[in-house]
């Protein structure tokens, strides 16, 4: 390397080599609790927003209280079943500003006692209704379901590969004959039969706690024109056994749990951070007290107070920049090793754009750097202080 | 002509609310090219008074003027300037910076001075060669840990000649030398001295050494006071 005040820095740095580490490790683990933190929350909040954005309803008309359920299934993939009486869907639709609508039914797979499946989601849907499913299914299968089909959300088949396979569920024989492209959507994770199959389903078996006559959940499109808002508002105004919950509304329970993680998250990084400026401080100030009689030498053969202050700088940077760039990477591996261990995260499709990953990693540069400059800045304006002699004199 | 004077030159400290006064309106003339010893006990003021010519301790009263030039009038960044490229310091202890080794160290007041610019090799060659004149040309490569004493301060005295200075000024520069090396660099300082007519400052507490000299300062209780001019 070419000598210079940069190879000077690095030299002093790998003298120390010990304590070059700690302050590395500590910068470094405080970056990545901000990269892993950053790379949660805005992959939940904007898995949310996708899922929700992705189901193709306006509004989703479910029973009176089953709102947090209903999101639960739809965005988290949570296997819950919640049930109301089918006549709704004709009140739904004499509602003003109603567009095309749609209904699924729940059902929770038993395995042991019903299924030969593990536990999973079964949703029956109507063909010749449906807007919600099928967009999904366009490329694998190019007809409709027929009797005893089923078809397998994307992970699911990805997880358990039962695509042409036989399987048993509420003691009829299924085939599952396609799989639906990623939706980012709970139904990645459920499995779908028609409900021409899910009569002869409540009629062969007690397991189904579904009756004849019940639903699940209504999907609606709002007729141009009209505002989601106001037609919501009017469906739960005349059908008093319904709630509806709009797109926008879709996982804002889960959105304000997101709040309350993301605030844990703040704290965190707030305490680490001033743990780690009081870290830096304290090792620097050690450094210079350490260097007294260096930056003296230096002072006396004719460094101006620039040259110290720079040679300092630069170590600072150094150590921020390394600390920054390890933590940001272990950040993003720690967060793609432990997205499968948070439920959260398991059962979203959470991913993050480019954009988002290169916008965490700048922060995660800025944020320890800049750490690393607030902790040594008190002991680089004491250098700059300093006098040659007086600074030989104090060692 | 005088390349150096000191006119009534003064140091006082302030020590636990008292007045120290470590050197007293030291007025002097140096010539370009003098040899010249600062003897005196342990705290006579001959570091003090050697600080503050080589412009690392800013006098309580007086003037230094360094080839003409008032240097305690000039400002901070001008002052280190001078430092960089007039004068050559060898300090009484063991001053190379420990991550560096022996070649680095004497690059640093290149680096400082600015005439290290654009990685010239030309500077890495004259360490080298000044290196080679103190007798390290093998030791150019070793940290000061890896040296020992009297090798350490011979890389101190090539470091003080990187910026081809017009004075270089020592202070104790064999102190923790054994003879026959304290007579090797007292040599060194002398053939550089004449070969390269630089002038040298030297502040040393033994008169024996202080014989080699031009001229002779005696430092008592601040005071200067010229005491043997060698012809």
């Amino acid at each position: 390397m070419k000598f210079s005040l940069f190879s000077v820095a690095v030299k002093n740095l790998k003298r120390k080599s010990f304590r070059t580490a700690v302050l590395i490790v500590s910068i470094g683990l405080l970056v990545s609790i901000l990269v892993f933190g950053a790379s949660f929350i805005l992959s939940v909040g904007s898995s949310i927003e996708k899922a929700s954005n992705r189901l193709g309803a306006d509004l989703l008309v479910v029973p009176s209280g089953a709102v947090d359920v209903a999101s639960d299934v739809l965005l988290a993939s949570k296997i819950k079943v919640f049930y109301m009486d089918k006549d709704i869907i004709q009140k739904v639709e004499k509602v003003k500003g109603v567009g095309k609508l749609t209904w699924e039914t729940y059902l929770a797979s038993a395995p042991g006692q019903c299924c030969s499946i593990p536990p999973a989601e079964i949703v029956a849907f109507n063909q010749k209704t449906d807007f919600i499913v099928t967009p999904w299914l366009r490329k694998s299968l190019h007809r409709k379901l027929k009797r005893n089909e089923a078809l397998i959300g994307y992970t699911s088949n990805k997880n358990l590969g039962l695509l042409n396979v036989d399987s048993t569920m509420f003691n009829i024989k299924f085939k599952f004959v396609g799989v639906l492209e990623k939706t980012g959507t709970g139904l990645d994770n459920a499995i779908f039969i028609s409900d021409k199959d899910l009569k002869n389903i409540i009629t062969s078996s007690s397991m189904a706690k579904v009756k004849p006559n019940q639903i699940s959940a209504i999907f609606v499109k709002v007729r141009k024109g009209y505002d989601p808002k106001i037609v919501a508002r009017d469906i739960m105004n005349d059908i008093m056994q319904v709630d509806v919950i709009q797109r926008a509304n879709i996982g804002k329970r889960m959105l304000s749990t997101l709040g309350d993680i993301n605030k844990i998250f703040l704290i965190t990084i707030v305490m680490a951070s001033v743990l780690s400026i009081f870290l830096t401080w304290t090792i620097f100030s050690a450094i210079v007290n350490e260097r007294f009689r260096e930056i003296g030498i230096m002072k006396a053969i004719g460094a101006k107070g620039s040259h110290i202050v720079k040679l300092f700088v630069m170590e600072v940077l150094l150590l921020g920049l390394i600390g920054s760039l390890a933590g940001t990477a272990f950040g993003m591996y720690l967060s793609a090793l432990l997205s499968k261990s948070f439920v959260l995260l398991r059962n979203l499709s959470a991913t993050l754009t480019l954009a988002q990953r290169v916008d965490i990693c700048v922060l995660g540069l800025v944020v320890g750097v800049g750490i690393c400059i607030v902790g040594a800045l008190s002991s680089i304006i004491r250098i700059k202080k300093l006098e040659p002699l007086s600074v030989l004199k104090e060692v | 002509m005088e390349q150096i004077v000191l006119q009534e030159l003064a140091k006082d400290y302030i020590l636990e609310g008292s007045r120290i006064t470590a050197v007293q309106e030291v007025s002097l003339e140096i010539r370009k090219g003098d040899f010249i010893c600062i003897v005196g006990h342990s705290g006579s003021g001959k570091t003090t008074l050697l600080s503050m010519v080589g412009c690392i301790l800013k006098p309580s009263s007086g003037k230094v003027f360094f080839e003409g030039t008032d240097v305690y009038s000039l400002g901070e960044e001008a002052l280190s300037e001078y430092r960089a490229r007039k004068v050559g310091y060898v300090f009484q202890f063991a001053s190379l910076l420990p991550a560096l080794t022996a070649k680095e160290n004497l690059l640093l007041p290149t680096l400082f001075s600015g005439m290290n610019g654009n990685g010239s090799s030309s500077a890495e060659k004259k360490a080298t060669d000044y290196l080679e004149l103190v007798g390290l040309k093998d030791k150019v490569n070793a940290y000061p840990g890896q040296l020992s004493g009297g090798q350490q301060r011979r890389v101190a005295i090539a470091r003080a000649l990187m910026n081809d200075p017009s004075a270089i000024l020592a202070d104790e520069p064999t102190g923790d030398l054994d003879e026959e090396t304290e007579g090797e660099v007292m040599n060194l300082f002398r053939k550089i001295n004449r070969e390269n007519n630089i002038t040298f400052i030297l502040v040393t507490h033994s008169s024996e050494l202080a014989n080699i000299a031009d001229r002779k300062i005696k430092m008592l209780h601040g005071l200067a006071e010229e005491i043997v001019t060698v012809a």
